[in-house]
């Protein structure tokens, strides 16, 4: 079989015609995709340049000669070992222990009826309209008057009780939204609620625990004020104190400091990496009908 | 096997009553499909039998067991969703298993229920795959092959057929059909659609508003309804009503427009009196001479038959024909009613009148 040329010329002009509606949105996002890049550039660039280097070069340029040696000396003097391993630890109990308690308590919500359910949640709800900010002081002496400043307990229940409620908000929505045969199956089919929660709303719910959990690990990661008011004990910072002492410490050595700002979101960015997939995954499957 | 026994169950919500106190008798491996309009709580009788919602009053006994206060997972009973309500993470062989696994039967043993199970509905190729890569047809399967490895005493099915196209509808239909017969489970089946009800049950429940209008077989439904809304939601076409005074001497019916139409004899006593007489499609014949006159207003033939809408007396009738004949729109059709077929009922409370008239 031969194609006659006409035949070819024919194919390219059913080639479809330009989205552009398309086209503007990929150059859009673009843009805010290089807006967003554009301060992580300059930070993990400065964070390998010597002092020198940093007043001589632009912000843009790369590092000629990488100073990995930075990233040693932000590490003592920042005391990392002690901050990184109170932030670790913090954020290791509180995230998923927050995440846990919140899915639980939207399920019950959600998929039990109770007498003062309603009330119940609406007073948890409740809890995502204060600012802590106004709360600080009334969180220290509460903390104070049980003697847990300085502890992990004393940073880790306040960080729960501001984390839950928007949790439950989110997830309860969620929990609502699965279909109640999917649940009457499995009660029918003699799971306890415990068992529906753990086999069957956990599972359909991943794509938003993974997100939740990015947001909140990235969050308590962060947390800088409510820290600062309950841990005094310089060895019981985190890495957000750490870093602001830092700052004051060393304000000329910007290699310095950014290599400690580049130590401190790695983890955040990390964590965001292995969690990400899940929701991606989530989202193109699940389907219950069709 | 099991029986099923339904005693003066009523269902309310706070002030709302939705079950007016409901009395059926379920036989060891009847299929029985409860069947009504939209909301007229054939899914709320259901989820009472299956323990998803409370008895507001009366009993429900399994095999002579009440159950009211029984657990859904004690009632030994399976329940198939019209949604499938299959667990979307877990493959089709782990939602089959998942019930067993909770009852903590051993592994072997589940491998190999769910594998007759899935030999006998065709799934064995699909076991691995997730309900999302499943079709519409068989995911039913698998919702089907969830209840069937528990081996209960009673299936319950609500709407399982009412998310399929219509050609699967029907071969779902008799795969469930097979399916009971091999099994030998009583069913309880609801569905809103009465040629499901017809083809598929042994004793067929007609609900309304929360009340039973009749319980027998389906041709004991389609042949003596007890009242004019059972003999009008059994049958399609659905039956024909024509309303007015009966006129015993003349052996019509003087309706509406004050034409009297030729019904047949009936009973002298219940001369003057208003009803509504009720004849099936198929009952209506076209004669060469005599008979009523009609005028068609609409044919619509489906190929094995025509259906034929035609005015008499200002009434509309419809008329289903096997004979290919040619009628038009506009056409004098002349038809007869056939003899003995006619339905009266009391255009007051709508009660079957003359319980003999029928094929009785
Ligand atoms: N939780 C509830 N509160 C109040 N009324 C309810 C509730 N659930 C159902 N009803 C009412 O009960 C009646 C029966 O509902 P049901 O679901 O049993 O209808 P159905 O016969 O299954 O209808 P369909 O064919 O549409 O599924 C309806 O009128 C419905 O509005
Ligand atoms: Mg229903």
């Amino acid at each position: 079989m031969t194609l006659s040329p006409s035949a070819f010329a024919n194919e390219t002009v059913i080639k479809p015609p330009r989205d552009w509606v398309l086209i503007g949105l990929w150059i859009s996002l673009v843009v805010v995709a290089a807006i967003w890049i554009a301060p992580f550039v300059f930070i993990v660039f400065t964070s390998l340049k010597s002092t020198a280097q940093v007043t001589t070069t632009s912000a843009f340029a790369p590092p000629v000669d990488p100073q990995f040696v930075n990233y040693a000396k932000a590490w003592a003097r920042g005391r990392f070992d002690i901050t990184f391993v109170n932030s670790a630890i913090i954020a290791a109990i509180k995230v998923p222990l927050g995440l846990f308690i919140s899915a639980m308590a939207a399920y019950a919500l959600a998929k039990i009826p109770m007498r003062f359910g309603r009330l119940i949640l609406v007073l948890i709800l409740f809890g995502t309209m204060i600012p802590f900010q106004v709360m600080l002081a009334p969180i220290f002496t509460l903390v104070n008057g049980l003697g847990l400043i300085d502890t992990y307990p004393g940073v880790i229940l306040p960080y729960l009780a501001f984390g839950i409620p928007y949790q439950v908000f989110i997830l309860y929505g969620f929990f609502r939204g699965i279909p109640h045969e999917l649940s009457e199956a499995a009660r029918i089919d003699g799971a306890s609620h415990f068992v529906t929660f753990r086999r069957v709303f956990l599972p359909v719910s991943l794509p938003v625990l993974a997100a939740l959990f990015i947001l909140d690990f990235v969050a308590t990661w962060n947390e800088f004020a409510m820290a600062l008011v309950l841990l005094q004990d310089r060895e019981m910072w985190t890495l957000p104190l750490g870093l602001s002492a830092f700052q004051g410490q060393f304000s000329r050595d910007y290699g310095q400091l950014n290599a400690a700002i580049v130590m401190t979101v790695l983890p955040a960015t990390i964590v965001y990496l292995i969690f990400q997939r899940y929701f991606v995954s989530g989202l193109t499957s699940g389907a219950v009908k069709g | 096997m099991a029986s099923v026994t339904i005693s003066s169950v009523r269902k309310t919500y706070g002030a709302v009553s939705v079950i007016h106190g409901v009395d059926i008798d379920i036989r060891h491996g009847e299929f029985v499909v409860l069947v009504g309009p939209s909301g007229c709580g054939k899914s709320t009788l259901l989820r009472m039998i299956a323990g998803l919602e409370n008895i507001s009053a009366g009993t429900i006994a399994i095999d002579d067991k009440v159950v009211n206060h029984l657990e859904p997972k004690d009632r030994d009973i399976a329940m198939v969703f019209q949604n499938y309500a299959l667990y979307p993470q877990m493959t089709v062989a782990q939602n089959m298993s998942f019930a067993l696994e909770l009852a903590k039967v051993d592994k072997a043993t589940i491998r190999q229920k769910v594998d007759a199970a899935a030999a006998i509905l065709g799934l064995e190729p699909l076991l691995d795959r997730k309900p999302a890569q499943l079709s519409g047809g068989q995911r039913q399967r698998v919702a089907m092959g969830r209840a069937i490895v528990r081996n209960p005493k009673v299936f319950l099915f609500d709407e399982p057929l009412s998310n399929l196209d219509a050609k699967l509808r029907v071969a779902m239909r008799a795969e469930i059909k097979s399916l009971h017969q091999r099994l030998g489970t009583t069913v309880v089946y609801v569905t809103h659609d009465q040629i499901e009800a017809m083809t598929m049950a042994d004793k067929i429940v007609v609900l309304n508003a929360g009340r039973v209008e009749q319980i027998g077989t389906p041709l004991e439904l389609y042949d003596r309804p007890v009242n004019r809304f059972v003999a009008g939601f059994i049958g399609s076409p659905a039956m024909n009503f024509l309303r007015g005074t009966l006129q015993v001497d003349q052996a019509g019916l003087k309706v509406a427009s004050g034409s009297v139409i030729a019904i047949g004899a009936y009973p002298v006593e219940l001369t003057g009196r208003t009803v509504e007489f009720g004849i099936r499609p198929e009952h209506i014949q076209v004669t060469e001479t005599g008979g009523l006159d009609t005028l068609v207003d609409v044919v619509e033939p489906t190929g094995s038959e025509t259906h034929v809408v035609a005015d008499v007396a200002g009434e509309k009738l419809v008329a289903l024909i096997r004979r290919r004949m040619p009628i038009s729109v506009g056409d004098r059709l002349p038809i007869v009613f056939e003899e003995g077929q006619g339905h009266l009922f009391d255009a007051e409370s709508g009660q079957r009148l003359i319980l003999s008239s029928g094929q009785a």
